[in-house]
């Protein structure tokens, strides 16, 4: 009964926090809720037995998304110099035909997956059956960087794209991500130094843990990536890291090395393994953490670099 | 061993572009040709592996599927991949003197294009419905940064219509992967249809995929991102996305509907695709008609030609009809990812020069800018389906197959089309062989061409007419791992 009435609590906040996102007429409110919306989302991954999803949908959904979405709100900000307003009103007989058509749609879906009879054998129960080879003994982590690496791949790719799709588009830097940078001054209130002392290195053995667990239990390179990046965005806010318009070389590398080093690897399967991205035998857990570490990076560093809304970020001694 | 060229055709310009990320451009320009003449051997040896030993397979990371992703080409695949090789051989070599000349920001094109044309080999090789989902992200993700490549309001905002409309394809295609995995238990794409046969739920997948690759194809009614983002976009990146990337959303529809989904394959379900595609090339031709920029009706006429891609749908289930237009459809994104890319080229050849592509403004421009005209009037040719060009070939061979089936309808769409594209082409050849009107002076080309930017478009053109004498090696290599029906 108490599960039951748990379930019911987290589907009705879902859609009621979806609704005020939605139907809110300022856009700072729905941004916060929309973080909300992210932790609580977290919360039913978990009740569904899936925390890795869970904590992924913790850092990188309700996190850095967060982030993300404070940040492009105060450009607007600094754009205009207010509130964006209330956004343009949508004609009421539209929105209830896309409303109409989209409840018509999710019913659908909704009456066939009722109706759907799982299959008998599944990708998945294959790769829980291969779990003993691939390496290691979380199938998530089997799964994303043994079974199917070229999907793991490809997202780190994918993030790299989005950072130069930022830099495409990019604002100078005056207006870029959260705003003028500001020197750490003395001015500044007397716990901040204390404080980031203290995280600072907590973030990073975290983001450690994470990273090595994986290995066994939830966790891995996205989750890591996603905490580091939360550091780096409380350095960028604090003023101690520095927004500057090109990446060094040494922030060019961390950004392609995840990648370049997956694929080098994944090429040397054609030879020493049996194919491209196949690991030589006895060497899976090795290289699948020296490849997680590397790509922690090639996550963690694109995402900050989106919230600063620059391409490089220099460290600022005090 | 062979199977290695698959992924390599993926990993070979990945790399490049992370290799030309981290050295910089103007250091990097050598690695760019390497590896833009690397892909396009590995793309070629993929072509004559399938036309020797018939479709070649790679398990990457050695699991077979439903456990891991497969690399497949078979003749379709390899043509594609072949195409989009000599394609982007062109694009690579015009687009290092364009960006110079325009000022355009090389440090963010070379990678974007380079890992595009990587998602491209991969979207036409992989055989898994999740790892294309992912490709079709990297395609969407590259293909809205080039279109805004230009910086100014029209751009931005239509790049940014396209990012969205193309996010909403790929939770459709995404939500359709879904369901399809939960009925089946297996992404691959030829086990899913094999296990999924004519259900329910196959069906509500079927509609969500397609819908979803309409949005990225442009096919009407879905087609409203497609002209502001290819016209505003700088010229190669505009031939790259017109050519290749939006063939690619149509490339998967084909693909899904022929090896996953040809239980769901209807004489209704097929009319109403085809219908889409007829009235895509009615509306596209009409609307570049209309257009008072060279680089509108080129993008219009995207939409147009697209269309006839999805008239195989209802001809595939006649058996008198399938073969010739499963051929013809296929010779079609051939020719036209020449002709379009060569046009687009030389369209950036007229910006260059003339610093616009107004039609208005083309008048007495011919000799100065004869070679790339010469390049524009071919591609238009091809276009419009006159003989000697690939796209001739192509449209009588989808022709043919209509008639033989006693299909008048879809022929009659297939003649329409080309008469409105006589129209339009001729529209743009006419202005731009006037004579200057009286009273004005008479216009002077303000910049000289660089060699590689006059004859690439020609050379991608020429490969259109190539394809008339390539023609039955090309249709031997189609036959390759084609499905029963169309053999």
């Amino acid at each position: 009964m108490t599960e039951w009435a748990f379930d019911a609590l987290l589907a009705g906040g879902l859609l009621g926090l979806a609704w005020q996102i939605v139907a809110s007429r300022v856009l700072f409110r729905s941004v916060v809720l929309f973080i909300v919306f992210g932790l609580l989302m977290a919360v039913t991954w978990a009740r569904l037995h899936a925390p890795d999803l869970a904590l992924a949908e913790a850092a990188i959904g309700a996190g850095i998304t967060g982030a993300l979405l404070l940040s492009a709100y105060r450009a607007f900000l600094s754009r205009r110099g207010t509130d964006p307003g209330p956004p343009p009103v949508f004609p009421r007989w539209a929105a209830v035909g896309v409303a109409a058509l989209v409840g018509a749609l999710v019913g659908g879906i909704g009456w066939v997956v009722v109706g759907l009879e799982p299959p008998e054998q599944t990708a998945g129960r294959e790769a829980l059956a291969h779990l003993a080879i691939s390496g290691v003994e979380n199938p998530v982590t089997a799964v994303l960087l043994n079974f199917r690496s070229i999907d793991t791949l490809s997202e780190v790719v994918v993030l790299f794209v989005a950072f130069l799709a930022a830099r495409v588009v990019a604002q100078d830097l005056a207006h870029a991500g959260p705003g003028d940078w500001l020197r750490a001054s003395r001015n500044e209130p007397v716990l901040v130094q204390p404080l980031i002392a203290f995280i600072a290195p907590m973030t990073v053995l975290a983001a450690g843990y994470l990273l090595w667990s994986g290995e066994h239990q939830p966790g891995g390179a996205f989750q890591a990536g996603a905490v580091l990046a939360a550091l780096g965005v409380l350095l960028r806010l604090t003023g101690r890291l520095r927004p500057t318009s090109e990446p060094s070389l040494a922030e060019r590398l961390s950004l392609v090395g995840g990648v370049v080093l997956f694929s080098a690897i994944g090429l040397a399967g054609a030879g020493v393994a049996s194919a491209v991205l196949a690991y030589p035998e006895g060497w899976e857990y090795e290289l699948i953490l020296l490849v997680e570490t590397a790509l922690t990076i090639a996550i963690a560093l694109p995402l900050v670099l989106l919230f600063s809304g620059s391409g490089g970020l220099r460290r600022e001694v005090r | 061993m062979s199977g290695v060229a698959l992924p390599l055709s993926f990993f070979v310009p990945l790399l490049t572009a992370l290799v030309v990320f981290v050295i910089g451009v103007r250091r990097a320009y050598g690695v760019i040709l390497l590896g833009a003449l690397t892909t396009l051997a590995v793309a070629l040896y993929v072509a004559y592996a399938v036309a020797v030993g018939g479709p070649q397979v790679h398990y990457l990371g050695g699991w077979e599927p439903p456990l891991g992703v497969e690399l497949y080409a078979d003749g379709l695949s390899a043509l594609m991949l072949a195409m989009t090789a000599l394609v982007g051989a062109g694009v690579t070599l015009y687009a290092g003197p364009y960006l110079r000349g325009k000022g355009h920001d090389g440090e963010r094109f070379w990678p974007l294009w380079l890992v595009q044309w990587a998602t491209l080999n991969g979207t036409f090789l992989s055989a898994d419905l999740f790892n294309l989902y992912v490709m079709l992200e990297l395609l969407t993700l590259t293909a809205a940064p080039l279109a805004a490549m230009a910086g100014d309001r029209p751009s931005l905002a239509a790049a940014m219509r396209y990012l969205l409309l193309a996010l909403l394809g790929s939770m459709a295609y995404l939500l359709g992967v879904a369901l399809l995995y939960g009925g089946t238990g297996t992404l691959h794409l030829r086990e899913a249809g094999e296990l999924a046969g004519a259900e329910p739920y196959t069906a509500v997948a079927a509609a969500l995929m397609t819908a979803g690759l309409f949005a990225k194809a442009a096919v009407f009614p879905l087609h409203i991102w497609l002209m502001p983002a290819h016209s505003n976009a700088p010229a190669p990146a505009s031939a790259a996305l017109s050519a290749l990337v939006a063939k690619a959303g149509l490339y998967l529809v084909l693909r899904l509907w022929l090896w996953t989904f040809p239980a769901l394959l209807s004489a209704p379900m097929g009319w109403l695709i085809g219908g889409l595609g007829a009235v895509a090339v009615v509306y596209g031709s009409v609307q570049a008609l209309r257009q008072p920029r060279l680089k509108q009706v080129i993008a219009y006429s995207t939409i147009a030609q697209l269309g006839y891609l999805l008239l195989l749908l209802p001809l595939v289930a006649l058996p008198a009809a399938a073969v010739s237009a499963w051929h013809g459809v296929v010779l079609h994104a051939l020719a036209h990812g020449f002709a379009k890319a060569g046009a687009f080229l030389a369209a950036g050849n007229m910006i260059y020069c003339l610093g616009h592509d107004r039609l208005e403004g083309l008048r007495g421009v011919t000799p100065y800018l004869s070679v790339t005209l010469l390049a524009l009037g071919l591609a238009f040719v091809s276009l419009m389906g006159l003989p000697p060009s690939g796209g001739f070939l192509a449209k009588w061979l989808l022709l043919e197959g209509a008639l033989a089936a006693g299909q008048w309808f879809w022929g009659g769409v297939v003649l329409l089309g080309g008469l409105i594209a006589a129209a339009y082409s001729f529209r743009v050849l006419a202005l731009a062989h006037a004579e200057v009107p009286h009273g004005y002076a008479e216009i002077r080309s303000p910049r000289r061409l660089p060699p590689a930017m006059e004859w690439a478009p020609l050379a991608l053109v020429l490969l259109a007419y190539g394809m008339l004498l390539g023609g039955v090696p090309i249709l031997e290599l189609l036959d390759q791992g084609a499905p029963e029906g169309v053999r």
